[in-house]
């Protein structure tokens, strides 16, 4: 199976599996206890379905959309995760460029491997931070000054992380940052030469950002669990948000809220948008859809503040849905993480082609020529 | 396999299945039927979503709660279960020290396997009481006697089990209490040796609430079906549900309540609290499940009574779920008797740290900071 066998997300996430040691795979692909909301995020869509109007004249269709202050080619982007250096040797390089080349936003995280100041001079196109805060105030204020100056275009502070979620999947692996070897893991590393020469050859696993503050995510073997339990502050209040809200002073997304009371307060601290979403199934299970939840959301502050829908995007028609509901863009993570293991830069730029391909020809098949002609009537839900 | 390997009901289900004889191990898995109130006790969770609120300040999280009078440091507490010693040679005195570290409520049944006199010599920390109503008059009198001296906390009565429900896997398995060696059983007793080791040194297996009045529960090998169907009073009414009461004179609960006006009656008759439940599946196959039938009946009482959800409950989210939704706290079976059964007083204490932990991860991905923070504004339906 190569790069040009994948034609969609089960085919990256396979060939991701291919060219993973398993603790590595199982981290991306793994969700919290039972993944009930795992699986949930994009089984939700399945319970609504499209309505296309005909003879419209879709010979020019324009998919761009202007999100968290910038124009966009189409409404995705890859949303902000940690540690790329261990999918694939290139790690935040490969998909920062990939993602310029896209023409869409790209999201980096606090638990980056390439600094703010390198991803900067790799990818000139918008770039969203994504902010963790951590017990040690003073690294907050250091990430927001030193993303202002490397030119970041956005930034989201996370509020559903406030502990680690169980994931039992890194429990049974033995998951550590940066791999361990165990007696239990070792036979995957060997069993996968290609990544494994590729790391030990390639620069050293940091955590870029944080690294002059704490070592604790260089050398030590730690699990992301307990990284999480000992440095993010699970005191992190509203007062903090709007702190961050005023010392960035740009356009500011809210990661991780679902309730309507939550996103009122966001738009009442000053946020420009919020990004509905479960962190992917790996913090809460049992916890709802963001898709689920999306249209109590959007009908509550969908004219205040942008509402960016966050997990379970797999195919062009789920972002489709969620535009049809009121979303001003989507984010994903596994998919385009599978796609950086699968081929580095080629397989996100591959990913991301595609995607844009299949918002594409859905919206010519539902006869809409720009965004804002995705709206709710042209959805139902299906009873069941 | 062993304890260590444990992180979650389903693993310590594993470890109790290979170390249980399966005559044992069936007894404690299954249920009426086909199983189909058993296993809705457990998806019923799965219908409703939790929506979290953000940036709450969570570093100190309190799990505490009121019941009976009583305050608990956990939302859940151990139900009565039968015959313990039969799952590991400490019995109730595992379970019962267990409680006590984590200061919940022990639930005692009436075929407990060690007495009453002893269970409160060792534990000091609030314990109920599970009594099964007898023809012998005089049998139900000096239990209750019994129970009032040894200072327990509370009274439950169960009513679900006017008779034997149809435990079909225990009809396969030959399962009887004691056990006894039939042909195809002995092969599963002669597998787990350090089971019948345990089983024929450490002490004489007996029921010592019942044993002055029947040979029956002590050295007759009789099937737990043949014992509700035949020493039990099948013309249990509401008379006789709050004569107990009144003689009682204490906290007095009906365990086993499914509908509304039984609900209510409780409280006519004097009760303080009420279990919904359905006996985990084990009486009758195809009634409700507790958690799907909460909500009407917190709605009715919930003011007046402490009601309980019993049943099914597998992870820290699943008691998240019901005490938002009204529950005073929940209880359980197998989600201590399997670590029971797996390794005695370590594998209770490390259940139940297991959930406590679950709950108290949960609690903070919701941004809840006390039991009294969860309600039903943190629930969603799933659309039908
Ligand atoms: C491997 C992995 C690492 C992630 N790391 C972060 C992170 O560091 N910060 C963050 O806010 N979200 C992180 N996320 C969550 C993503 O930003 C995003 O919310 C999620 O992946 C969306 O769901 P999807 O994977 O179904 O598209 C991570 C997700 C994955 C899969
Ligand atoms: C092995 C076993 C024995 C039980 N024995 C009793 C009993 O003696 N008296 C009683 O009232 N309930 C008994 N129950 C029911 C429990 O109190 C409780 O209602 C049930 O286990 C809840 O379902 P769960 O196992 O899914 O948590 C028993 C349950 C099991 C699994």
């Amino acid at each position: 199976m190569k790069l040009s066998d994948c034609h969609n997300f089960e085919d990256f996430r396979k060939l991701a599996k291919k060219k993973l040691p398993s603790p590595i795979f199982h981290y991306i692909d793994g969700g919290s206890d039972d993944e009930i909301t795992l699986n949930r995020n994009t089984s939700s869509f399945n319970n609504y379905d499209l309505i296309p109007s005909v003879l419209n004249d879709v010979s020019n269709v324009d998919m761009s959309t202007t999100v968290l202050g910038e124009k966009i080619d189409f409404p995705l982007f890859p949303a902000a995760t940690a540690m790329h250096r261990l999918y694939h040797h290139k790690g935040e390089r490969a998909s920062a460029r990939a993602t310029e080349k896209m023409g869409t936003i790209f999201g980096t995280s606090t638990m980056g491997t390439v600094s703010i100041e390198e991803i900067a001079k790799v990818n000139k196109g918008p770039k969203l931070f994504q902010l963790y805060i951590h017990k040690d105030r003073g690294l907050t204020d250091n990430l927001i000054e030193r993303c202002k100056k490397a030119g970041f275009s956005s930034m989201c502070l996370t509020v559903d992380t406030v502990v680690a979620g169980n994931r039992e999947r890194d429990r049974r692996t033995g998951f550590t940052t940066p791999p361990k070897l165990t007696l239990g893991s070792l036979l995957s590393f060997i069993l996968h030469p290609g990544w494994t020469i590729n790391n030990l050859t390639h620069e050293k696993f940091k955590l870029a950002n944080i690294i002059h503050i704490t070592q604790k995510g260089t050398s030590i073997d730690k699990s992301v669990i307990d990284y999480i339990n000992e440095q993010f502050d699970p005191a992190m209040n509203w007062k903090d948000a709007e702190y961050c809200v005023k010392k960035w002073n740009g356009p500011f997304a809210l990661k991780g809220v679902m309730s309507v009371e939550d996103a009122k307060k966001a738009v009442d601290i000053g946020c420009t948008a919020i990004m509905i979403s479960n962190h992917g199934g790996r913090q809460l299970d049992g916890s709802r859809a963001p898709f689920d939840q999306l249209a109590e959301i959007v009908d509550a502050v969908g004219d205040k503040i942008e509402v960016i829908l966050d997990g379970g995007i797999r195919r062009g028609t789920h972002v489709l849905k969620a535009l049809c509901l009121g979303a001003k863009a989507c984010s994903f993570g596994k998919g385009y993480l599978f796609a950086l293991a699968a081929g580095g830069q080629k397989g996100v730029e591959k990913i991301l082609e595609n995607m844009k391909t299949e918002i594409n020809r859905d919206m010519k098949l539902m006869g809409c020529k720009n965004i804002s002609e995705l709206n709710s009537s042209k959805i139902v839900f299906r009873k069941s | 396999m062993n304890l260590k390997d444990c992180h979650n009901f389903y693993d310590f289900r594993k470890l109790a299945k290979k170390k249980l004889p399966a005559p044992i191990f069936h007894y404690i898995d299954g249920a009426a039927d086909d199983e189909i109130t058993y296993r809705r006790n457990t998806s019923a969770f799965n219908e409703v979503d939790l929506v979290p609120n953000v940036l709450k300040g969570v570093e100190h999280v309190d799990l505490s709660t009121t019941i009976f009078g009583k305050k608990l440091n956990l939302p859940f507490y151990c139900a009565p279960t039968a015959l313990q010693r039969l799952f590991h040679y400490d019995g109730e005195r595992a379970v019962g020290k267990a409680a006590k570290k984590y200061n919940t409520m022990f639930g005692v049944s009436a075929l407990s396997t060690v007495s009453v006199e002893e269970i409160s010599s060792i534990i000091d920390t609030p314990k109920m009481f599970q009594f099964y109503f007898h023809k012998d008059r005089g049998l139900n009198d000096a239990v209750l006697e019994r129970v009032k001296a040894a200072k327990f906390d509370v009274m439950a009565l169960t009513v679900d089990t006017i008779t034997g429900g149809n435990r079909e896997r225990d009809l396969r398995t030959g399962f009887t209490s004691p056990p006894k060696l039939t042909l195809s059983s002995l092969f599963s007793f002669a597998v787990k040796p350090m089971w019948g080791i345990n089983y024929l040194t450490k002490g004489k297996f007996e029921l010592p609430h019942l044993q002055d009045y029947v040979g029956e529960g002590t050295s007759t090998a009789v099937s737990i079906g043949n014992y509700f169907s035949t020493m039990l009073d099948q013309s249990m009414n509401w008379s006789d549900a709050e004569k107990l009461c009144s003689k009682w004179g204490g906290h007095f609960a009906l365990k086993g309540i499914m509908s509304v006006e039984d609900a209510k009656r409780a409280v006519d008759i004097g009760c303080t609290g009420i279990m919904v439940s359905n006996h985990g599946g084990r009486q009758l196959d195809g009634s409700r499940a507790p958690f799907d039938q909460l909500a009407e009946i917190v709605d009715a009482v919930g003011d007046k009574i402490d009601v309980i959800c019993e049943g099914g409950i597998q992870r820290g989210t699943h008691i998240l779920k019901a005490l938002s939704m009204g529950a005073k706290a929940c209880s359980g079976g197998r989600l201590y008797l399997y670590a029971l059964a797996a390794a005695g007083q370590d594998g209770v204490e490390r259940a139940l740290n297991q959930y406590r932990s679950e709950i108290e991860r949960g609690m903070k991905l919701m941004g809840c900071t006390k039991i009294s923070d969860l309600n039903r504004n943190n629930l969603r339906f799933r659309k039908k």
